[in-house]
């Protein structure tokens, strides 16, 4: 296994809070890493220094080995590497398809002046819709859409730049039971076909399912990894969640 | 019917030509001309303030800007104005991009005051570059060459050209990739570069091309009035009159801009024909605005399609989930 992102003594403060403190991750090509710890363990600021939405105050990330600290962030999706938001953000006023058809790659000024949509991206397009099950809503605006629906169009629409690493904020948070299955599947079959995951979730029955590494964050910094069985007994784990 | 609507402008194209010749005189070729300009100008506006969604009330600075080079190259080099109005708006375009390099770093209301401390500096320095502008007092044009009872002709339909081209290049714009990408800033930015958007370079890009028309339309401007004075070629009301007339007629679409101004530019000379004599023209200007803002927050384009739609046959509330049954049929595959 070879390493996809790796982030070495990352620290970030915010006024005399230590959001992030020390902190060495590295996830594996071809995974689906759990990162949890309880409630401001530093699980989100960690996701906005690895995508550069905060710099941080030292430390590094690495992609493939290659450094990509404070690359704005569109640089980021070019190279392969996208994300998802704890809170789904859309583009409200644009349709569902056009939401879908953003994200993709963008090279050169020549594409730049094409036409809004070629056809062979409305197809691409139209497909994940439809792995979705979103297909029936594409000329809708995203604000029209229920909050479930939001948050698969934010899955789908990410799958459009075709990124090797996703970063998920809570996947799960706030959908029903059946949509739950329906996004574990989903995460489960795009990982067959290569993508690779990084999830922080809350909800613990399907991070144990789910995925097959898990990172444990407290207090900004990594307390534990382990596959799951080993995480779930690990007494270090449980005194963080527990507390003393 | 319906394979004639989208020929609908044609009519409008051909009422604009004849306009100079049923209304001939000056007066109203004065006010087609200043119509055709503000429309044209809202419009260039439009593609940073309604698609890109940053509000610049500066842009008259690109308009000064524009009218002083124009009249600057006329006065020193002799170049004629029509043809240098728009080689000089290009580079009207380059200044603005590469303040906009600075400015678009700022959002929201401190975007706003940015752009208004420009529009004072360029007036300053306007004022006071005595050996290039001549300063307060400005900078006279030798007059166009035809007679003077034909003067306003030329300009008009000059200006409905470049009105053309504007509206042209503001459609293309939001048909393609790069409008798409502007349309993705104005509702959420950070998400748009998190999807792979260059939004630094989609903004200067915006913020350049929007001045261009506004650059464009000063340098015929400072021809047609002859002479050009730092505090109306840099007066803050016309970047105002600019939003006001692109917010009546719906901020964000290809027509608004012009709907917009082919209203108030009339009806702003009509209360100041009747009022003009004191400066109340002013206030009723402002509270027409107040009422059209209060009612017509959106605009009247943007009201009239929503109206259009709750009319047609009230749609089936078809957005809602699918059935979870069948969401759970649907396996992934």
């Amino acid at each position: 296994m070879t390493t996809l992102l790796r982030t070495e003594g990352l620290v970030r403060r915010f006024g005399g809070i230590t959001a992030v403190k020390d902190c060495s991750i590295s996830v594996e090509k071809g995974s689906i890493t759990g990162l949890i710890g309880p409630n401001g363990s530093g699980k989100t600021t960690l996701f906005n220094l690895i995508t550069s939405i905060y710099k941080p105050d030292t430390g590094n990330v690495y992609m493939r080995d290659k450094k990509i600290t404070n690359l704005p962030s569109n640089r980021l999706c070019h190279l392969g590497l996208s994300r998802t938001f704890q809170i789904t953000r859309l583009f409200w006023d644009l349709s569902v398809l056009e939401n879908m058809i953003v994200p993709v790659r963008q090279v050169g000024f020549r594409s730049l002046l094409g036409p809004g949509m070629y056809r062979y991206e409305e197809v691409r397009a139209m497909s994940l819709l439809e792995r979705v099950g979103l297909d029936h809503l594409t000329n809708e605006p995203a604000r029209k859409l229920s909050f479930g629906q939001q948050k698969l169009l934010e899955f789908a629409a990410i799958l459009m730049a075709d990124p090797e690493l996703v970063l998920l904020d809570e996947p799960a948070g706030g959908v029903n039971p059946t949509m739950i299955r329906f996004i574990m599947n989903l995460i489960r079959s795009l990982n067959k076909e290569g993508v690779t995951f990084l999830v922080v979730e809350h909800n613990m029955g399907l991070v144990m399912e789910l995925c097959d590494h898990i990172l444990v964050l407290d207090q900004g910094a990594k307390i534990a990894e382990g596959p799951p069985h080993t995480i779930q007994s690990d007494p270090v784990v449980l005194d963080a969640y527990l507390g003393d | 019917m319906g394979r004639w609507v989208r020929w609908w402008p044609l009519p409008i194209l051909i009422l604009l030509l004849i306009y100079p010749w049923v209304y001939r005189q000056p007066y109203f070729h004065l006010l087609g001309f200043n119509t055709l300009m503000f429309a044209t100008m809202a419009v260039s506006w439009n593609i940073m303030g309604g698609y890109t969604g940053y509000k610049s009330l500066g842009h008259s600075a690109f308009f000064g800007l524009g009218a002083y080079l124009v009249a600057i190259a006329a006065t020193r080099l002799g170049w004629n104005p029509l043809w240098s109005a728009p080689i000089m708006a290009v580079v009207v375009t380059i200044v603005a991009m590469l303040l906009g390099w600075i400015m678009v770093r700022t959002s929201g209301s401190a975007f706003v005051i940015a752009t208004i401390a420009m529009l004072l500096i360029f007036r300053l320095l306007a004022l006071n570059l005595r050996s290039i502008t001549a300063g307060a007092p400005g900078l006279s044009q030798p007059l166009p060459p035809w007679t003077p009872e034909f003067s306003r002709m030329p300009f008009f339909y000059y200006m409905l050209v470049w009105l053309i081209v504007a509206l042209a290049v503001s459609a293309y714009i939001r048909r393609s990739r790069f409008g798409l990408g502007l349309l993705a800033i104005r509702d959420d930015e950070g998400k748009a570069e998190m999807v792979g958007v260059n939004t630094t370079l989609y903004k200067v890009v915006a913020f350049g091309l929007s001045a261009y028309f506004v650059g464009l339309s000063g340098g015929i401007w400072s021809y047609f009035a002859t002479h050009i004075s730092p505090v109306f070629a840099f007066d803050i009301i016309v970047g105002v009159e600019m939003i006001l007339m692109t917010m009546l007629g719906g901020l964000g679409t290809l027509w608004g801009p012009v709907l917009g101004a082919f209203i108030f530019v009339p009806a702003s000379d009509l209360i100041l024909f009747n009022f003009g004599s004191t400066t109340i023209h002013l206030a009723i200007l402002g509270a027409l605005m107040m009422l059209i803002l209060l009612f017509l927050p959106q605009g009247i384009l943007p009201t009239i399609g929503e109206w259009l739609e709750e009319r047609r046959a009230p749609r089936a509330a078809h957005t809602g989930a699918r059935s979870m049954a069948e969401m759970h049929e649907k396996k992934p595959v």
